[in-house]
């Protein structure tokens, strides 16, 4: 090896010196603040919604107490607010976008796990992901121009056929509006699809080969192997993934107000206007003031209640996996 | 002779001290341990280790895997101690100043000794911030400077003729032996008085290893060396001395042929010939 | 017996596949069907005019103010999301890894990452734009700056998790390695951590940028909309997405073919982003194997 001795100098004592030592401490002491601070400001947006809408609706919420809850009278004019319609309308359409997305979401995962050749999957899987990354305002205009004249072509269909089923017809009956709960419900279910199915998906995957081999081994089909050792294996996350898209069904705005049509009465029918918490606000919020923005802001603290509690249960069930997986 | 009279300080030390280890003086300590306990949640992975590491010559640590032989080597420049929950007790001694003490400044140890890893782990920077980067923390030098540095760093770590036209490069794109050799490289740059290995040349392909080996020789001249291996043969090699562990106990020390030729332990003697391991 | 157990097995099956294919063929439909009428809607009312005139002319203006508006109140919004988000991940990544407050802020940004982006909105409306309409006697209340933290809000969790998540994958030697040079954490991190983590990063800031380009709810009453071009980061300040909404909810036609030209916009740059940031994670991405 060609040493330069002259590139050697003697071996120099250690050359940090105490000073450079502290500073070093004190800078690794300053960052860890720094980055500390930082993470408590996700924390503290999180207590600051919560916080801050309670304290924006305190009149009606801490005046009203429990008549904003279950009263379904809502009349700006007269200063009085009961949440209940809106309520009443999230709960109806999150209702359907889950009664549709969950079944769509577990043949999607199923079908990107076990039936489409592989080449097939990363585009499918990538495509399908793309529905959660179109802006919500973007499902609202579809769903206004596009979606809710397709609606209102196949209503009075429905109305004739689902509409004449004893108790459940009451359901479907109606003017055939192309507005209304069972619309919005239905856009939902598109929007929350992708979220749905990327768990299941995600989860069917981390499925052990040996228990599914074992089961075809004894003669199972796929749907067999997939509904008695898979989805038994990945319930809790399926379930996990399921309040998932709900806590985004509920606190969805944009596509909702387009085609929900924005109206208190409280009705059985699917085919007929409602308002949700959230399209109440972006609504009315800039034309309220008063106790009525006063409500509006409650409302928005009862949707981030509820939908805390839905994303707090969704992750629980999630970080089980997570935690099998050996990750978080 | 023993290392006992002076663990005085450390009664456990005594009892469980295997009494004919050989800690035969050497000419000079550099780096020395008295009863050194190491434990991580409910494991006790080193177990009164006492051993003197003589200065500017080869040491190897050899033993089977899960004896201790990497914790050893942690401890001595207290990398372990960026993870919670391990302690290690007793005493090491470099120049005879315990870096153990929580008074030791961390990073002044680490800069008299320096530890390269099982896998080559360059940065990702250029292949001369790779070198430059440490020295930056430590010594404000001049351009110039800096690059009569890097390039003696680069030197003695025999990298220099294959690198010397693409410093800027990234040092990502070398292969695997250069980029081990560059975190020699490295490592020297600080000027270390202690270099520890810890199986460095386990990734590599014998080729590179051959090198890495020769540089090892090299090396021993300036640094005082420690090195872990699992390759029986390559502590054969190139060590001077040798310890041998089992299940976080040091069974044998001594010079490398006495140990591999006429070992004293009958463990040593089945690690050696390969009975168990 | 037997063998009408098996057929009505075989065809239990067969039906529950040719379903989860219909399944998956009826939300690429979907996917389709929205992306065909945007495309098909925007692309007819695409004009130099979208680009040169500013929504104070309604049916005869443009997009300008709210093309200004949305790139500077994004921006704005990266500015601060960026460098706390990232900050926040190396502390969940690398001081707080399996720590107690660690794992709880993961959690809770997980949840932060689905929220209702409503009520940031309204959680910045008390916390920001009613105190500065107080505080200046109304000369300041709705404002760009408003808008750019409820949109801070919703990009923040995604830098937070995909920083920490790339933190996760770096493995311990090479910290050790650095560590052993004798530098000291603050510098390991920032000189070395963040070059490895890079190119999650970026993607991170895509992704965020994705998803705040696309909102509207937290606008409506922070940044509110304006119908002036405007870069005084204290007026009310327009946006592409508020105004699709207020074109779209105009009874003229007109109105709504400039909101299609908008959605086309922001349709095309938001899956751009999301493309761009899976193909760039892929490409620039720093193993250790």
């Amino acid at each position: 090896m060609p040493l330069n001795p002259a590139l050697d100098p003697p071996a120099t004592p250690p050359s940090s010196s105490a000073p450079h030592q502290r500073a070093d401490a004190r800078h690794d002491a300053w960052f860890r603040y720094l980055v500390r601070a930082c993470a408590l400001l996700v924390l503290a947006a999180l207590v600051g919604a919560m916080l801050s809408t309670l304290w924006g609706g305190r009149e009606v919420l801490f005046g009203d107490g429990l008549h904003f809850l279950t009263s379904s009278d809502w009349d700006p004019v007269n200063n009085i607010y009961g949440a209940w319609a809106p309520i009443y309308g999230t709960l109806v359409t999150s209702l359907i976008a889950l009664l549709l997305a969950v079944p769509a979401s577990f043949g999607i995962a199923l079908f990107l796990t076990e039936i489409a050749p592989p080449w097939l999957r990363g585009p499918v899987s990538t495509a399908i992901e793309l529905l959660a990354s179109i802006p919500s305002i973007i499902y609202g205009m579809w769903g206004l121009f596009v979606f809710v004249p397709f609606m209102a072509s196949i209503e009075p269909a429905l109305s004739a056929t689902l509409g004449r089923i004893p108790v459940v017809g009451a359901l479907f009956d109606g003017p055939p509006l192309g507005l209304g709960l069972l619309t919005a419900g239905i856009v939902l279910s598109i929007m929350i699809l992708p979220f749905i199915s990327s768990v299941m998906r995600e989860v069917f995957q981390t499925v052990p080969a040996r228990l599914k081999e074992s089961a075809y081994a004894l003669g199972s089909t796929t749907w067999e192997v997939v509904w008695h050792i898979v989805l038994p294996y990945t319930r809790t996350a399926v379930i996990g993934g399921i309040f998932l898209g709900l806590g985004r069904a509920l606190g969805e705005t944009m596509a909702v107000t387009f085609v929900l049509g924005s109206s208190y009465d409280l009705t059985t029918s699917l085919l007929m206007p409602g308002t949700t918490i959230s399209s109440s606000i972006a609504n009315e919020f800039n034309e309220a003031v008063g106790l009525h923005r006063s409500a509006l802001i409650a409302l928005g603290f009862l949707l981030f209640v509820v939908t805390f509690i839905v994303l707090l249960i969704a992750r629980l069930m999630l970080r089980r996996l997570a935690l099998r997986e050996g990750r978080s | 002779m023993t290392e006992m009279l002076l663990d005085t300080s450390l009664p456990s030390a005594t009892l469980t001290e295997p009494e004919s280890v050989q800690t035969s003086s050497p000419a000079t300590t550099k780096l020395a341990t008295r009863g050194l306990n190491f434990h991580y949640r409910q494991a006790h992975a080193l177990k009164d280790i006492t051993l003197d590491i003589p200065t500017q010559q080869v040491t190897a640590i050899i033993g089977p895997s899960g004896c201790g032989k990497s914790t050893l080597l942690r401890v001595f420049n207290r990398i372990y101690a960026v993870y919670p929950g391990q302690v290690a007790t007793g005493e090491v001694l470099l120049d005879g100043e315990n870096v153990l003490d929580p008074a030791y400044p961390l990073q002044r140890l680490r800069a008299r000794v320096g530890m390269v890893f099982q896998k080559p782990v360059p940065f990702p920077m250029t292949i001369f911030e790779n070198v430059a980067w440490g020295i930056r923390h430590h010594e404000k030098l001049s351009k110039a400077d800096m690059a009569v540095r890097v390039e003696q760093a680069l030197r003695r770590a025999a990298l220099w003729d294959e690198v010397k036209d693409k410093l800027g490069h990234s040092a990502l794109g070398l292969s695997g032996g250069q980029q081990q050799r560059l975190c020699i490289a490295r490592g020297v740059a600080l000027h270390p008085e202690v270099l520890l290995l810890d199986e460095p040349t386990s990734a590599l392909d014998p080729i590179a290893t051959g090198r890495i080996e020769q540089l090892v020789d090299e090396l021993k001249q300036d640094y005082t060396i420690v090195i872990v291996t699992h390759n029986m043969q390559q502590a054969a090699r190139i060590s001077d001395r040798t310890a041998f562990m089992y299940l976080g106990e040091l069974i044998e020390y001594g010079a490398t042929e006495q140990i591999f030729t006429q070992p004293d332990k009958r463990q040593t003697e089945d690690y050696i010939s390969g009975r168990f391991g | 017996m037997i063998l009408t157990l098996h057929t009505r097995r075989r065809m239990v099956n067969v039906v529950a596949l040719a379903l989860s294919g219909a399944a998956t063929a009826i939300g690429l439909l979907f996917l389709g069907w929205i992306l065909w009428v945007t495309l098909k809607n925007g692309i007819s009312a695409l004009n130099l005019q979208l680009f040169t005139r500013i929504s104070a002319y309604g049916a005869e203006g443009g997009l300008a103010n709210a093309i200004v508006g949305s790139v500077f109140m994004d921006l704005l919004a990266l500015l601060l999301c960026v460098p706390i988000g990232v900050l926040a991940g190396v502390f969940l990544g690398e001081y707080a890894n399996r720590s107690k407050l660690g794992s709880t802020i993961r959690f809770l940004n997980d949840i932060l990452l689905s929220a209702p982006s409503i009520v940031l909105g309204l959680f910045v409306y008390v916390i920001v734009v009613v105190p500065s309409s107080q505080l200046t006697g109304g000369a300041v209340s709705f404002s760009g700056v408003a808008g750019a933290i409820a949109l801070a809000l919703i990009g923040l969790p995604v830098i937070v998790r995909t920083t920490d998540e790339m933190l996760q994958l770096v493995p311990n030697t090479l910290r050790e390695a650095a560590l052993s040079l004798g530098v000291p954490q603050w510098k390991l991190t920032l000189q070395v951590l963040m070059r490895v983590a890079a190119s999650g990063i970026v993607t991170g800031v895509l992704l965020a940028l994705a998803r705040l380009a696309g909102e509207t709810a937290p606008l409506l009453f922070t940044a509110f909309g304006n119908n002036f071009m405007t870069l005084n980061p204290l007026d009310a300040t327009a946006s592409i997405p508020v105004t699709i909404y207020q074109y779209t909810n105009d009874p003229n036609p007109a109105m709504h073919a400039i909101a299609w030209a908008g959605a086309l916009l922001i349709t095309l740059l938001v899956l751009a982003l999301s493309l761009l940031a899976r193909s760039y994670l892929k490409r620039n991405r720093i193993t250790y194997d």
